[in-house]
């Protein structure tokens, strides 16, 4: 904790101990991005945890209600920069699921295809600075390769390294050609190997192991009274995972497995994230197998976008989990309200009961390994 | 299949089942706001998690003329989404069910927060998102960014270049 210089203050508990306060961030590179931890320490050990959020707060769900819900488009991929794409996708399958719209095949295939790129390249940055984060550089270097290499091939269909804005209402806006089919084999290809190699480097490493074994344990019944989702919950033994349980695209149809393991700690999340990469590789080959000719965008699309009044809920699978878009419209151009329901906030505000308890050293483990995305939480 | 259940609570006034080919979501509640802890207890028993919670400025709403926070639950093992809708009329507070589910703590926190909704037995209430010392409640339908400096100096810009002007 020698980086930055955070503020400390010494108080005296009701017992006359002397507890320390400390603030693990605004700054803090273990807190990606601008989360603080309001740490009441006896020693190095945690007593309490207050997370601080807000500092990123953007607005989004205000700027839904000022404007119409194609304009509100390039909002949903700055709320998670690392997938994007799984938002974007996610929010343009809400709006057709209200509007009935149908969305022609080769679509729903580019969808699922860059889709889960999307997710690997996510899951790879988190393995990089997760392992940044307990202290190994190499591994860090391998992960960004990779991801820079899946950012490669996105930006050569969309133009855009991370903020997207691929999808439309009824299709994406722009045909994959063969060079861009060609270059996912590829990659697919070269990705199977290079887990194997990352399995040797990360999930094989002694020191690894020591410092996420059994360290930040979230059960299934924290997940019940917190609604949790994503690896944290599938670490757990729980196997729930939206593009399984309430299929959207052409999920249904396409055969992949939920990775889960049993502890709950860290080791269980990696290992858990780990073998997600390997069923999108999966998904993204099934699709490369079977995506058709056609157009990719729906014929009749209506040039008003106005769902019918009422409530309207539709989820999808992040790469951090449930990812849920809660629209209440009043039949006008404009949502009267639109609900952000997204995974790391639910991730953070379990904080409070996993960190105490645990050492100051493990706090960075911990919060690595639910994979936050600061501006998701404060939208 | 919780919709019986439900039923026979006091304070739970309607339910109707909803399309959920259109809607993605299988029931849809109305409750009195002292009727939630209860309603959340119901819904914790039977094995379902609170998925979100959210609120509705819809005062300016005709036939409405009120707050409505929105409680959604589902489930684990099973596809089913239920939604419990609470009216709140005038200054009236939501009730907490943060001592039923722990994560509708930060929730109604942010509900505080955004909307200005007052939540009765909630452990810590005060602001999430905005600074503490803040000044107003975003999203409701009538806020006027009072708090920020930006428009007091776009004001002052405007009007030395309208007298550059002249």
């Amino acid at each position: 904790m020698t980086t930055a210089a955070p503020t400390m203050e010494l108080v005296p508990d009701e017992e006359d101990r002397e507890t320390y306060i400390l603030n693990m961030g605004p700054q803090h590179p273990s807190t990606h991005g601008v989360l603080r931890l309001r740490l009441h320490l006896e020693g190095e050990r945690i007593l309490a945890c207050e997370p601080v959020i807000g500092y990123a707060h953007r607005a989004h769900e205000k700027m839904a209600e000022n404007r119409d819900y194609l304009q509100f488009l390039p909002n949903t991929s700055r709320l998670d920069y690392l997938s994007g794409m799984i938002y974007n996708l996610g929010y343009c399958q809400a709006i057709e699921k209200a509007m009935q719209i149908e969305v022609p095949e080769r679509a729903e295939y580019i969808r699922l295809i860059v889709g889960e790129l999307n997710r690997i390249s996510s899951h790879m940055l988190w393995m990089g600075t997760y392992l940044l984060d307990l202290g190994g550089i190499t591994a860090f270097l391998y992960g960004f390769d990779d991801r820079e290499k899946i950012l490669d091939l996105l930006d050569y269909v969309t133009g855009s390294r991370l903020t997207y804005s691929y999808g439309r209402f009824g299709g994406v806006t722009m045909d994959v050609d063969e060079v861009f089919l060609r270059n996912v084999a590829d990659f697919c290809d070269y990705f199977k190997k290079r887990l194997v190699e990352i399995h040797k480097l990360v999930t094989g490493n002694v020191i690894f192991r020591h410092r996420t074994r059994g360290v930040g344990v979230m059960g299934a019944d924290l997940g019940i009274s917190y609604g949790l989702t994503g690896p944290c919950l599938r670490a757990a033994g729980v196997a729930r995972d939206v593009r399984k349980d309430e299929p959207y695209g052409i999920y249904d149809r396409l055969e992949f497995d939920i990775p889960t393991e049993e502890e709950g700690d860290c080791f269980g999340r990696h290992m858990v994230r780990m073998s997600e990469m390997e069923q999108s590789i999966r998904l993204i080959e099934q699709g490369l197998r079977d995506i058709p000719d056609g157009p990719v965008m729906a014929a009749k699309v209506p040039k008003r976008i106005r769902p019918p009044a009422g409530d309207h809920y539709f989820a999808v699978e992040s790469a951090r989990g449930h990812f849920g878009i809660y629209i209440h419209s009043d039949g006008s151009d404009v949502p009267l309200r639109l609900k952000l329901r997204t995974p790391s906030f639910v991730s953070v505000s379990t904080m409070p009961v996993v960190l105490p308890g645990t050492l100051l050293a493990d706090t960075v483990a911990i919060l690595g390994s639910i994979d936050i995305i600061i501006s998701e939480i404060d939208r | 299949m919780i919709g019986g259940d439900l039923g026979r609570l006091a304070g739970v006034c309607a339910s109707s089942e909803q399309d959920y080919a259109t809607r993605g979501y299988h029931g849809l509640h109305e409750a009195a706001a002292e009727a939630m802890p209860e309603v959340a207890a119901l819904f914790r028993a039977a094995g379902y998690h609170l998925e979100n919670l959210t609120c509705l400025d819809q005062r300016a709403v005709e036939e409405m003329g009120c707050f409505s926070i929105i409680y959604q639950f589902g489930r684990y093992d099973d596809l089913d989404r239920q939604l419990v809708c609470v009216k709140l009329t005038g200054d009236q507070p939501a009730i907490s069910i943060a001592s039923v589910f722990p994560g509708a703590d930060w929730y109604e926190r942010e509900v505080f927060d955004m909307h200005g909704v007052g939540v009765e037995g909630h452990p810590d209430l005060k602001r999430i998102l905005m600074p503490l010392d803040y000044i107003g409640h975003p999203l409701r339908k009538d806020f006027v960014d009072q708090d920020s400096l930006r428009h007091q100096l776009s004001g002052v810009v405007l009007e030395e270049e309208a007298e550059g002007d002249q």
